[in-house]
């Protein structure tokens, strides 16, 4: 790692000590480089930098225009966009959102327009886990990006200024990653120094010069027009040649950062390699760990020492090469497998490079560890040189590659079955019943009251992580109580899926699937396809009969709008059921397109110049009423018999007709910031003041299922506001416009709702 | 900072070591971040914090860690602490856990949150050497409408000579004063009262009868026994977990004889606390009737009594030790439908 000394630093450029984050200096870099425009997505680990970005925005410290997407793939097109515009452009993801951008990045290199990434590493599905590891950043090798690497949060900070000086460089002009350890990194405060004033940093990367931009009708262009053999091949070969001169140019930038901070990066980072016999090769944080085990080694005679990329694109063969010149053994650790390669990727790379040093004779083995974030300690990075050592004195790779400390199992301690299976009869027990009427059309529903239904079995089970007061598990609940006999329940990720879920346990006694944070619609659309299509072939007896459910944070359908929509084009037979809680409550209270207008969140604050979310809340119902499938609906809690009587009409219109989507709205005490006991009354109070009203649209009809003002308990939203500390702002008369805006938007909603409720053909 | 302070025991890698054991919400993280700024920014140490992730939420365990070294020294290392210098707990219930208190140095010091004297803790960790102390850290933080966080580093603080209380105190400030300037003061009179309150003995058994080995936790299930694909065969074992520790001090008390079994407390219930038997009415007819509370899950987040029309069925008590698992009604997670009406008829009768 680059040591800081004072006295190194140029008078010119005065540095701030600091105890910081690794996502707190990606941020911090961010902020001083103020950039146009940062277009993202919510994903642990990576979700801070945005965070801490809107933060500094609102205290004015920033003009950064952010732009959270309606999914990964959004956000990189909004990239994209932004960055063919001429200005600069900055993201910030991980894992799955890596995956989910991952078309558009071989397009932004490829069409060379540059731009900043922070891959925030942390292992891809599945099945999920939201710790660290290197699998995600093994797609991103083949992208075509430059792509740096961050040790430490100082690493952080400084390769973010870096990148963006590597990437506008007139002779590379492509998009930038900096990777970074998750959690590891992203989350330890370390001590570090920054620049304290902006303008150092602003000096360092000056202005972007774009040769082609697209805002610029004088000069048109086309961008992206479709190539064919002969051509493509020397697109991609212009592209190579870019990357052969970021090789030359990185070593240039990273002189001209050390000549202005103090801080040194090597292409490659050597730790006591000059005379190492043996050799461990590993990326980020893990280096720093095994540094440690080196010096305890070297005291004990050993001639050890760490070897770690600061670049991983262009990958940096010659001084691979250089390093390992008299190396006997060296043991590669990988973060990633690439299953059935045999090695992971970087273990091909460095093996590559060094049989194209003929002089070499270097032994290899790889070791797979610390998948799934799963801590590396010194005793494992030991573990890796003894290996070396080994394979040094006697001269022979036993193993070339396998995994590092993984756990058989003790078969004493096999899963054993807590709760028996529930029988049909169990679940089926008549506490709802729904009649067709044949004359009128009519569906004719019974519910049984509060009392009886609490014979119904929960599906869910007790035991779950969710925050005490939580509203998503009492409001699926009411609904499952509507719900006879048999089910199958997809989550789509969100807070529900994963407090009810964490491996070995799980809270769902009946079937249960998780998938994606965005396909659940689709994929339990497959599921339900499959049940009738194996039905149909005499597989599965014609008698059994099973309702899907689907369930949905309102986070899930922001990124999952597609698949529910396309599920509700094509009419399956199951219902989706949300839990809107106004925002990404599981990655820590982003807003989401739900969240109301003013709304203070983790990416909308208030401040001297935030003023809290800045468009309205999506209608969410009337979009899945726009679809004509048969049933939609909307409830909450505090009105149980209307919501119990909704479930049981879904499950008749899933039975009998195809899609049922119901919205329901859920407290979240944590992120609303409202006391635990109070959820139930905060959402009836949402209901009265008409900002969430009771309805259902059925074969196109919209019916008003309890209209506060025929109740005389219709209230002013800033009842509901007040409640709760995400929104008592707008009370404020410094947010008069905002509120204005936000009970108008409430009002003009009800009315025409009220519209359509007194006309069928509205 | 004129001096930098010389710390008094550091292992191998030149670290003094914390750990805090905690639940979501008590502020653990932000105490260790305190912690950490005051001895690297303003006493001029070098040092790192993080704490344990998950996706766990508000009230359940997390751990946080704070080195502190030379201010020459680099800080590498990326893993957990495993062996405390300090350990910290902030929650009494923690001490459940055994593996909360693994790990120890024979002269490592324990502080526990407790309203419990010096000498109950002394008993109930049953550790033979190192230093136990005790700070009633949730009533100076009711008292002073603060959280435990401030009053446990003002115990740190007292116990820690090398920490310089002036350089917290201004941490304090400067992390307070920004965003929360109100709550500036508050924190400083828990700071100070963590200080004064904390009552401390070093124990002088043995040296070696505590050295207790850190045991890393291994998985349950592994690459031999666990089904393929992630796949959870015995869905449902959720509910042998137990959720006490996410409570914060109240907790719903039901009263039998003022219940009119109308179902609203299950309605709103977010962890289905409620236990409902299959019972005879007085015409003999069957009827679901409420048994009871199963603390076992129950989070203390009161919304139950929120809802609950009959007046004292359900009310909201301070909890004291014990009386969870003196009134608590187990589940039998058997559906009413399998009971024998019958059997349970007598209490109907």
């Amino acid at each position: 790692m680059a040591v800081v000394r004072k006295e190194e630093l140029s008078s010119a450029a005065p540095q701030t000590v600091a105890l910081k984050t690794g996502n707190e200096m990606a941020a911090l870099a961010a902020n001083q480089i103020n950039y146009h425009i940062m277009g993202y997505y919510p994903i642990t680990p990576s979700t801070e930098i945005a965070e801490f970005l809107d933060e500094m925005k609102a205290e004015g410290k920033n003009t950064v225009h952010m732009i959270e997407g309606d999914g990964e793939h959004g956000a990189a097109g909004i990239c994209y966009g932004a960055s063919t515009a001429g200005g600069r452009v900055f993201n910030a993801t991980s894992s799955q959102g890596l995956l989910y951008s991952l078309e558009q990045l071989p397009v932004q290199s490829g069409t060379r327009f540059p731009m900043v990434l922070d891959l925030v590493t942390r292992t891809i599905s599945g099945p999920l886990d939201i710790r660290g590891d290197h699998s995600d950043l093994n797609f991103a090798v083949h992208t075509g990006w430059v792509i740096l690497l961050a040790r430490d949060p100082q690493a952080v900070y400084d390769m973010n200024i870096i990148a963006v000086r590597v990437g506008e460089h007139p002779d590379v002009l492509l998009p930038v990653i900096v990777a970074y350890d998750g959690f590891f990194t992203s989350h330890q405060k370390r001590r570090v120094e920054f620049f304290s004033d902006n303008d150092a940093v602003q000096r360092f990367i000056g202005q972007r010069k774009q040769p082609y931009v697209t805002i610029d009708p004088r000069h048109p262009i086309s961008v992206g027009g479709y190539m064919n053999d002969p051509d493509l091949i020397n697109n991609h070969y212009q592209h190579k040649l870019a990357m052969d001169r970021a090789y030359q140019v990185i070593p240039q930038i990273f002189a001209e950062w050390a000549e202005l901070t103090g801080r040194q990066y090597p292409l490659v980072d050597l730790y006591r390699m000059d005379d190492a016999e043996v050799a461990v090769f590993l990326i980020n944080s893990a280096a720093e760990t095994a540094k440690d085990v080196v010096d305890r080694l070297r005291a004990q005679g050993y001639k050890v020492g760490v070897i770690s990329p600061n670049i991983l694109r262009p990958f940096p063969i010659r001084e691979i090469q250089q390093a390992l010149r008299n190396v006997k053994a060296l043991v590669i650790g990988e973060r990633a497998d690439s299953v059935g390669g045999y090695g992971g990727s970087i273990s091909h790379e460095v093996k590559s490079a060094l049989k194209d040093d003929p002089s070499n004779r270097t032994l290899v083995a790889t070791r797979i560890f610390g998948l799934g974030g799963k801590d590396f300690y010194d005793d494992e990075a030991e573990s890796f040189f003894r290996l070396g050592l080994e394979i040094a004195h006697t001269g022979k790779v036993e193993i070339p590659y396998d995994y590092s400390d993984v756990t058989p199992g003790d078969p004493a301690q096999a899963p054993v079955q807590v709760l028996e299976p529930l029988r049909k009869e169990d679940v089926t027990l008549g506490l709802t019943s729904v009649e067709k009427d044949e004359e009128t059309g009519q569906l004719k529903v019974r519910i049984s009251p509060p009392r009886a239904l609490t014979e119904r079995p929960k599906r869910i089970v007790s035991g779950h992580g969710a925050c005490p007061g939580c509203g998503i598990f009492s409001g699926v609940d009411q609904f499952l109580k509507g719900i006879e006999g048999d089910v199958v329940i997809l989550f789509q990720t969100g807070c529900g899926y994963v407090v009810s879920t964490g491996y070995p346990y799980s809270s769902h006694r009946v079937t249960f699937i998780h998938n994606l944070f965005q396909n659940g619609a689709a994929t339990l659309s497959g599921v339900v396809d499959m049940f009738e299509e194996r039905q149909r072939r005499g597989e599965i007896p014609a008698g059994e009969d099973i309702t899907f459910i689907m369930v949905t944070g309102d986070g899930g359908m922001d990124i999952g709008m597609g698949p529910a929509i396309g599920t509700a084009l094509r009419n399956h037979h199951m219902i989706i059921l949300e839990y809107d809680n106004e925002g990404y409550m599981n990655t820590g209270s982003q807003m989401s397109y739900s969240t109301p207008l003013g709304n203070m969140t983790s990416t909308s604050h208030i401040g001297p110049a935030g003023r809290g979310k800045s468009f309205q809340h999506k209608d969410t119902p009337q979009i899945m009423a726009a679809t004509n499938i048969p049933y939609v609906f909307t409830g909450v809690e505090a009105f149980n018999q209307d919501l119990v009587r909704k479930a049981a009409k879904a499950q008749w219109y899933a039975k009998h007709e195809g899609l049922a989507y119901g919205k329901i709205l859920s407290a979240c005490p944590l992120n609303w910031r409202s006391p635990d006991d109070m959820g139930t009354k905060i959402v009836e109070t949402a209901v009265n003041c008409c900002f969430f009203p009771l309805y259902e649209v059925e074969h196109g009809i919209t019916t008003i299922t309890y209209n506060p003002e025929e109740k005389g308990k219709r209230v002013p939203v800033t009842d509901w506001l007040k409640m709760m500390g995400k929104t008592k702002h707008l009370l404020k008369p410094e947010y008069a416009d905002e509120l204005k805006a936000f009970s108008d938007e409430v009002e003009r909603r009800w009315v025409r709702l009220k519209a359509r409720h007194e006309s069928p053909v509205l | 900072m004129d001096q930098v302070p010389q710390l008094p025991v550091t292992n191998s890698l030149g670290f003094y070591e914390i750990r805090f054991e905690s639940i979501g919400g008590l502020g653990a993280h932000l105490a260790g971040q305190m912690l950490a700024e005051a001895a690297v920014l303003r006493m001029g140490l070098n040092g790192a914090h993080f704490s344990s992730y998950g996706s766990e939420k508000k009230g359940s365990p997390v751990k946080s860690f704070v080195r502190v070294c030379a201010p020459t020294q680099q800080v590498r290392t990326n893993s957990p602490v495993e062996r405390p210098h300090m350990l910290v707990v902030f929650h009494e219930r923690l001490l459940r856990h055994k593996e909360v208190l693994s790990g120890l140095y024979p002269d490592s010091i324990v502080l526990v949150n407790t309203a419990h004297t010096l000498d109950e803790m002394k008993k109930r960790l049953g550790l033979a050497s190192g230093t136990v102390a005790v700070v009633d850290a949730l009533k100076i933080a009711v008292e002073e409408k603060t959280r435990v966080n401030t009053a446990m580093l003002g115990a740190i603080a007292r116990l820690l000579p090398f920490l310089e209380s002036q350089a917290m105190r201004d941490t304090i400030r400067a992390t307070f004063e920004h965003r929360y300037p109100q709550l500036v003061e508050a924190n400083l009179r828990t700071f100070d009262r963590g200080y004064n309150e904390v009552q401390k003995e070093t124990l002088h058994g043995t040296a070696t009868a505590q050295a207790t080995e850190f045991v890393r936790a291994r998985p349950q299930l592994g690459y031999v026994t666990a089904p393929v694909g992630g796949v959870i065969v015995n869905p449902g074992n959720n509910v042998l977990k137990d959720l006490s520790a996410y409570r914060s001090g109240f907790i719903p008390a039901f009263d039998r004889t003022k219940c009119i079994d109308c179902g609203q407390c299950d309605l709103v219930c977010p962890d289905f606390c409620f236990v409902w038997e299959k019972t005879l009415d007085k015409r003999q007819r069957p009827v679901m009737s409420l048994k009871g509370i199963d603390y076992q899950y129950c989070k203390g987040c009161l919304k139950c009594v929120e809802a609950c029309p009959a007046d004292g069925a359900l009310t909201s008590i301070r909890e004291v030790e014990g009386y969870a698992e003196e009134h608590t009604v187990k589940h039998s997670w058997i559906p009413a439908s399998r009971h024998s009406v019958s059997a349970v008829a007598t209490r109907a009768s």
